[in-house]
């Protein structure tokens, strides 16, 4: 088991596929009104899925939130 | 930085050698060479016209995911470039870059989330079920006639809210597309009563003059009168306040039908003929449901409907070490990558079980993945889920009668009958 990471969306850059959505549907939502995926609560993902979840979304809009 | 290229041996643009299938041996060719081939394409005296040829699946992948170096938007995603009046005339969400192709595709995007499209499953399933009870009916026939033809082009039309009494005419608007990617047409200018010039509709087909019309129509009944379907859903989609223009519309219905109803076909036939090649893949579907998922992606990478798509750089660029220019057409040929054995063990065996998600039948994985491809993948497991639940396999008793296209892998025709 790898360690779990914390993601975030840039929704400048989403574009509403829904891969997020259908790959990780317990931590990513795609919001009814704008149409822009959003992180479920803690948007945490052990390291390995997160990766893969990254490399899928097709708007490159997926990272692994910078530690302060 | 390498930037001498050796001109390939090898042509993949000459329609006619896909009269015979893929060229798979001059792909492979092209994927062994170092950096990125140049192809000349266009005037044969000006040694500034052709494309680099990406054929390898990790630069395709690299291509696709870097849209600010490869645009969509830029001289055009065939081949061949557009005028610009042109390429304004026929803009569609497939000629975007960011922004505008991440507001048109954020309009409508929530209709095609594999959460969404599932509310078509049951519609799906009962198509398949129609077709399939046909073609047994028939006791077998035309595969693409019988099945691999109407199925997606009635669900789209149910989906879309197109009354079925018009499916055969849609169909035939879609047939002459497909003519429209080949080297000849058959239709006159003035097709369909159309009187736009040929150069600014897309294929240059009079048939998209006739989609455009039957669409904006269609639009106009349900602005009225919205019922539950897509067209509605489309013509009410709303983001940031801001509705799609008429021009949006209609390119868009034009892509919906085209792209949802030829490219499903595509990857429905040349999945019959895989399962009737390797009736061992079908008899193991049968005992292990739970590959359904795999050999959907398997039947998609054998397939590659969309042979390529080209982007042009922004920039000067370096790809595999091969210099870019600015200016230059790239283009990305999913059908090679879909075989490389960089990515894919024994990429010209047909195994359902192979998994990985990493064909590349809906795009290299960047933002202009295919809009349809979950609805796409229900169309497809639906079929050869209800085949291995009735115990339905294929014995092929035709030659396969392929498009003479570069960029569309379409069968026209091939005979199967049902086997027990």
């Amino acid at each position: 088991m790898s360690d779990p990471v914390k993601l975030v969306v840039d929704a400048e850059k989403c574009i509403g596929s829904g891969m997020c959505e259908m790959l990780e549907e317990a931590t990513f939502l795609i919001d009814e009104d704008t149409n822009i995926a959003g992180v479920v609560g803690e948007g945490l993902l052990p390291a390995d899925r997160a990766a893969a979840v990254i490399d899928r979304c097709p708007a490159s809009a997926l990272s692994i939130a910078v530690q302060n | 930085m390498n930037t001498v290229v050796a001109q390939p041996p090898v042509n993949v643009t000459d329609s006619h050698l896909y009269l015979d299938g893929i060229p798979h041996d001059r792909f492979a060719a092209l994927r062994a060479q170092p950096g990125i081939a140049w192809h000349p394409y266009g005037d044969p005296t000006d040694d500034s016209a052709g494309f680099w040829a990406v054929t390898r699946h990790a630069e395709v992948k690299e291509v696709s995911k870097n849209p600010e170096i490869y645009s969509s938007a830029l001289g055009h995603t065939n081949l061949w470039d557009l005028e610009a009046d042109a390429l304004e005339a026929r803009r569609s969400l497939i000629d975007t870059d960011a922004p505008d192709h991440t507001r048109l595709r954020r309009l409508i995007s929530s209709v095609f989330t594999p959460k969404n499209i599932r509310r078509w499953g049951d519609l799906t399933r009962s198509v398949v079920g129609d077709v399939l009870d046909d073609f047994e009916a028939a006791d077998g026939g035309d595969w693409v006639d019988l099945v691999a033809a109407p199925l997606p082009i009635r669900v789209i039309l149910a989906i879309l809210g197109v009354p079925i009494e018009d499916a055969d005419y849609l169909v035939e608007l879609s047939n002459y597309l497909v003519e429209g990617t080949g080297d000849e047409q058959s239709l006159p200018a003035d097709a369909f009563g159309n009187t736009t010039e040929l150069r600014l509709l897309p294929f240059n087909s009079p048939a998209s003059h006739a989609m455009f019309e039957y669409g904006a129509r269609l639009a106009d009944l349900r602005r009225h009168d919205p019922q539950d379907d897509m067209v509605t859903m489309l013509v009410q989609a709303e983001a940031d306040g801001e509705k799609l223009s008429a021009s949006e519309f209609r390119n868009l219905f034009h892509l919906l039908i085209f792209a949802g109803n030829e490219t499903t076909r595509t990857a429905l036939s040349h999945g019959a003929v895989a399962f009737a090649e390797h009736p061992d893949q079908m008899q193991r579907l049968r005992h292990d449901r739970s590959l359904l998922d795999t050999a959907t992606d398997e039947v998609l990478r054998w397939a590659t409907p969309v042979l390529h798509m080209r982007r042009t750089a922004t920039t000067d660029a370096e790809l595999a070490g091969t210099a870019i220019g600015t200016g230059q057409k790239v283009v990305m040929w999913y059908a090679s990558a879909n075989r490389d054995d960089a990515v894919f063990d024994d990429p010209f065996a047909f195994d359902i079980g192979r998994g990985g998600g990493n064909q590349f039948s809906f795009g290299g994985g960047g933002p202009h993945f295919c809009l349809g491809a979950f609805l796409a993948r229900l169309e497809i497991s639906s079929l050869f889920d209800q085949m291995a639940e009735r115990g339905l396999g294929l014995r092929q008793t035709g030659d396969v009668q392929r498009c003479p296209s570069n960029f569309v892998h379409g069968i026209l025709s091939v005979d199967m009958e049902p086997m027990r």
